[in-house]
């Protein structure tokens, strides 16, 4: 029972205990000091927080005690400041000494003591919110800005530097969240740029002292800036819309004249542009065909200025086979007559064969009859001249002298080494006064002038052959121009690459047609395309027999070959007061004597001596019996 | 019963045990804690410089209103040289020259402060009342000089806190003496109410200067003894 009731008293008690903190009296609870503040270091307040007041009425009192001063003292304004605070005035407050402030709460049933503090009012000081905060909008060139002014708090002693504050302001736009911070130092005005155009801005200012804390923000400013236009916006639109014309025009520009820029930039690859070229026949491979259709039908040129003093005459050249069957194939008019003479050239290496007086003469023989059948299928490409001096041609070679190694060719038939042709030397009883020497030259030359120019070209040959036609005949001289005979030598050697022919002297004079068939045909000049102009020489050497013998020597020369430089070397044969070296064929010449020095010269007779050295080709082979030598070698020079 | 009065007590000592600890224990000063600190008392230094700090101000003050008085009463230069040998602290056993100032002693030092403080609080008064007998006082003179007695006073008091704590001497009887400077100092020739508050202002700023100075030195000497002049 008793244990029971002290069980039940002290849970009555545990609980009542309970209870009491929340309903029954009790002395008050612990009050709280929670802030000192001075606004201006002359002054300054506390305030305190009171605990549960324990039910009962409850009184708070502040006691402070000034620093090594056992002296209490109590708040001396409990309403200055408001609720649960104490002001303590000007003559209270000293900055020499630290204060102990406790506040005591106090009820029916007992006191507390909230835990005491220390204030160095130095510390504690924060100051009021700026005053009189202004904001202007000024402007600096165009462009606007803000000005913010404001005043210190007027209780803070900044003017006698009681306190020194700073300040520090803040921005922002309406529609914004953050703030723009700005400090301001000491001073009390500010200047904010960069603001947008129309926009409506807040600013707020605070301060704090040098030790001591931050003021509250003062009440909001607003301000709206005006609509401004930017200057410099207006300038770049202008600059933006010239350059967009300029470059549209330009743009233009550029796309007329596509064409020629594509050409400037890229331009054409050049394709070939050898006349008569055929790419397709080059795609195909056939080189014949390629070859044959560079062939120039005009070429030789048929005419030419520099050949009209000439009358030509016939000349007879051989070609070598290959060439001969290339020839065929030429599509010039010449064909027919290589064709036609196919059969009778012997291209044989030892064209000495060939060249053999022998041979020659029957391959004169049958030049002739081809030459007759040539001369009837080319008769459109010769003149009734030429056809004379063919026939000139064949009765010379029915007198043919043994000594004489004279080549005759059958007209359209070119015997040549790689591009030299030699022509045959003609003998011609026959007058060739009236034989043009300048169209026999003129036709020696051309076809010279075709080998030369295209050397190893067959179609050349081909060309040169029908102009080739030793039809020298001196029976005809009335068809020359000048009434001179022509005597024309030529000496087609097979061996000998002669790219030009000496001077192919005409005999002066009438021969007696069954004898003297030896013509000649001066070398006119070479001109710059190695073309040896030939023309029929007339002078003293013709006598008639005497052409071709040794005592035409002067005026002979005979083509002792071509040199390393494709020079036509001639020799002259003998003197004459006519220095007109003509190329003779001497059947008694032995392979490379020279029978005379070479007499250079320079000076040209009027009439005509021409002294050419032609670029021979590469092939030099020795003659034999007698022909150009190539071992001998004279240099004949240009008059 | 007894087990229950033993508990009773148990269980208010219980409940009222936070209220044993309501006295505060003053705990260690540090030089650095800001409100609320829990420092016993300002530290030396601190004082010192808040001392020197005042008297700056007080001097400034005291300057500004001595040149404003003079612009707006004084314009002749001659007046204003005759100021010179009427001060009413001239009797004070204060040193004047350098060669006694650094003879002094640090306790003499703040000894001469303190009388100098102490006898200016009265001159003070009396010339704001004159110049609030003025007609046209400006605003700015009168809350100078007003201002400037205020801090003088609570420039005492920070003097006499400062000699107790490097003296650890007592609390000095703030003795004013009451002899009367004024009518002792006042030249007979400087009846003129103008001339007189000018002459006040005049001088105090003279030694507004001088307890600034004195207290400058002393703050000099306690970081470095041989140097200072």
């Amino acid at each position: 029972g008793a244990m029971m009731r002290k069980v039940i008293l002290l849970l009555l008690l545990l609980c009542f205990t309970a209870h009491t903190r929340g309903k029954l009296h009790s002395p008050p609870a612990k009050p709280g000091l929670t802030s000192c503040r001075s606004p201006e270091k002359e002054t300054f307040t506390c305030w305190w927080k009171p605990g549960s007041d324990g039910g009962l009425p409850t009184t708070h009192a502040l006691y402070y005690r000034k620093e090594s001063s056992e002296t209490v003292y109590e708040c001396p304004d409990y309403h200055t400041a408001g609720e649960n605070s104490c002001f303590f005035n000007k003559n209270d407050t000293s900055i020499w000494v630290n204060y102990n402030i406790t506040v005591v709460a106090t009820n029916a049933l007992g006191r507390a003591f909230s835990d005491p503090v220390e204030i160095d009012v130095v510390y504690i000081v924060k100051p009021n919110p700026p005053e009189k905060v202004t904001v202007t909008v000024m402007e600096d060139k165009g462009w606007p800005f803000l000005r913010v002014s404001w005043e210190p708090p007027h209780k803070a002693d900044t003017r006698s530097g009681w306190i020194t504050l700073i300040y520090e302001l803040r921005v922002k736009l309406e529609e914004e969240i953050d703030w723009e911070m700005h400090l301001a130092g000491q001073q009390k005005m500010f200047n904010i740029f960069s603001l947008r155009s129309g926009g409506k801005y807040l600013v707020e200012v605070r301060c704090k002292p040098d030790h001591g804390f931050w003021s509250e923000w003062s009440s909001t400013s607003y301000i709206k800036v005006p609509d401004y236009f930017h200057r410099e916006k207006s300038t770049w639109i202008l600059i933006t819309v010239f350059s967009t014309f300029t470059f549209l025009i330009l743009m233009w520009l550029l796309h007329m004249n596509r064409h020629n820029l594509k050409h400037c930039i890229l331009p054409p690859v050049p394709g070939p542009k050898i006349k008569g070229f055929d790419k397709q026949l080059l795609k195909n491979g056939k080189s014949n065909q390629i070859f044959s259709a560079l062939v120039v039908p005009d070429f030789p040129p048929a005419t030419s200025s520099n050949y009209e003093d000439f009358q030509v005459e016939y000349l007879e050249v051989y070609v070598r086979r290959e060439q001969e069957l290339v020839l065929e194939e030429s599509k010039d008019l010449h064909n027919s007559c290589l064709k036609s003479e196919s059969s009778t050239s012997d291209c044989d290496s030892g064209r000495g064969s060939c060249d053999s007086h022998t041979l020659l003469m029957a391959k004169c023989r049958e030049a002739k009859e081809g030459e007759r059948q040539t001369d009837r299928e080319c008769s459109p490409m010769r003149t009734e001249a030429q056809r004379r001096l063919k026939d000139w041609e064949e009765e010379a070679l029915n007198y043919a002298h043994a000594g004489i190694v004279s080549l005759e060719m059958s007209s359209g038939r070119v015997k040549t080494w790689p591009s030299v042709f030699s022509p045959l030397p003609r003998y011609s009883s026959s007058p060739l006064d009236q034989q043009s020497s300048l169209q026999m030259a003129k036709q020696l030359s051309l076809s010279t002038s075709s080998y030369l120019t295209q050397p190893g070209h067959s179609t050349k040959e081909a060309l040169g052959q029908s102009y080739w036609d030793l039809c020298l005949s001196s029976k005809q001289p009335h068809l020359l121009n000048p009434p001179t005979p022509v005597c024309r030598e030529l000496q087609a050697h097979s061996d000998v690459n002669i790219s030009s022919i000496g001077h192919k002297r005409a005999p002066a004079g009438p021969r007696s047609p069954a004898l003297h068939t030896t013509e000649y045909v001066e070398v006119q000049r070479v001109d710059n395309k190695d073309t040896l102009l030939l023309q029929p020489v007339v002078q003293g050497c013709g006598r008639m027999g005497g052409c071709f013998q040794m005592p035409h020597g002067e005026v002979y020369s005979k083509v002792k070959g071509v040199d390393s430089d494709n020079v036509l070397l001639l020799q002259r044969e003998g003197m004459g007061e006519d220095r007109c070296p003509c190329v003779e064929q001497e059947t008694n010449e032995v392979t490379g004597s020279c029978h005379k020095s070479c007499t250079v010269s320079t000076t040209q007779k009027p009439s005509g001596c021409i002294y050419t050295a032609v670029p021979v080709r590469d092939e030099m082979a020795t003659m034999a019996n007698g022909y150009v030598d190539t071992a001998t070698m004279c240099t004949l020079h240009t008059c | 019963m007894h087990l229950v009065s033993v508990i009773q007590r148990g269980v208010w000592a219980v409940l009222l045990w936070p209220n044993l600890l309501a006295s505060s224990v003053p705990l260690d000063c540090r030089e650095e804690q800001g409100i609320l600190s829990r420092c016993p008392s300002i530290s030396q230094e601190k004082l010192l410089d808040r001392v020197i700090e005042h008297a700056e101000l007080i001097y400034r003050v005291s300057e500004e209103s001595c040149s404003l008085y003079e612009d707006m009463f004084i314009p002749l230069q001659f007046q204003r040289n005759q100021v010179g040998y009427a001060c009413i602290t001239k009797t004070l056993p204060v040193p004047s020259s350098k060669n006694e100032i650094q003879q002094i002693s640090d306790k003499w030092l703040l000894h001469s402060v303190l009388m100098l403080v102490q006898s200016w609080i009265e001159p003070l008064v009396y010339l704001q009342t004159s110049l609030d007998r003025y007609n046209a006082a400006p605003e700015m003179l009168l809350n100078k000089t007003k201002w400037v007695s205020e801090k003088l006073i609570s420039l005492e008091q920070g003097v006499v806190v400062l000699i107790k704590k490097m003296l650890d001497e007592g609390m000095l009887t703030i003795n004013h003496s009451e002899q009367g400077l004024l009518q002792n100092g006042v030249q007979p020739q400087m009846l003129e109410s103008v001339m007189r508050d000018y002459t006040l202002l005049s001088c105090f700023k003279k030694d507004a200067h001088k307890m600034e100075a004195f207290l400058k030195l002393l703050k000099c000497r306690q970081t470095d003894r041989y140097n200072c002049s």
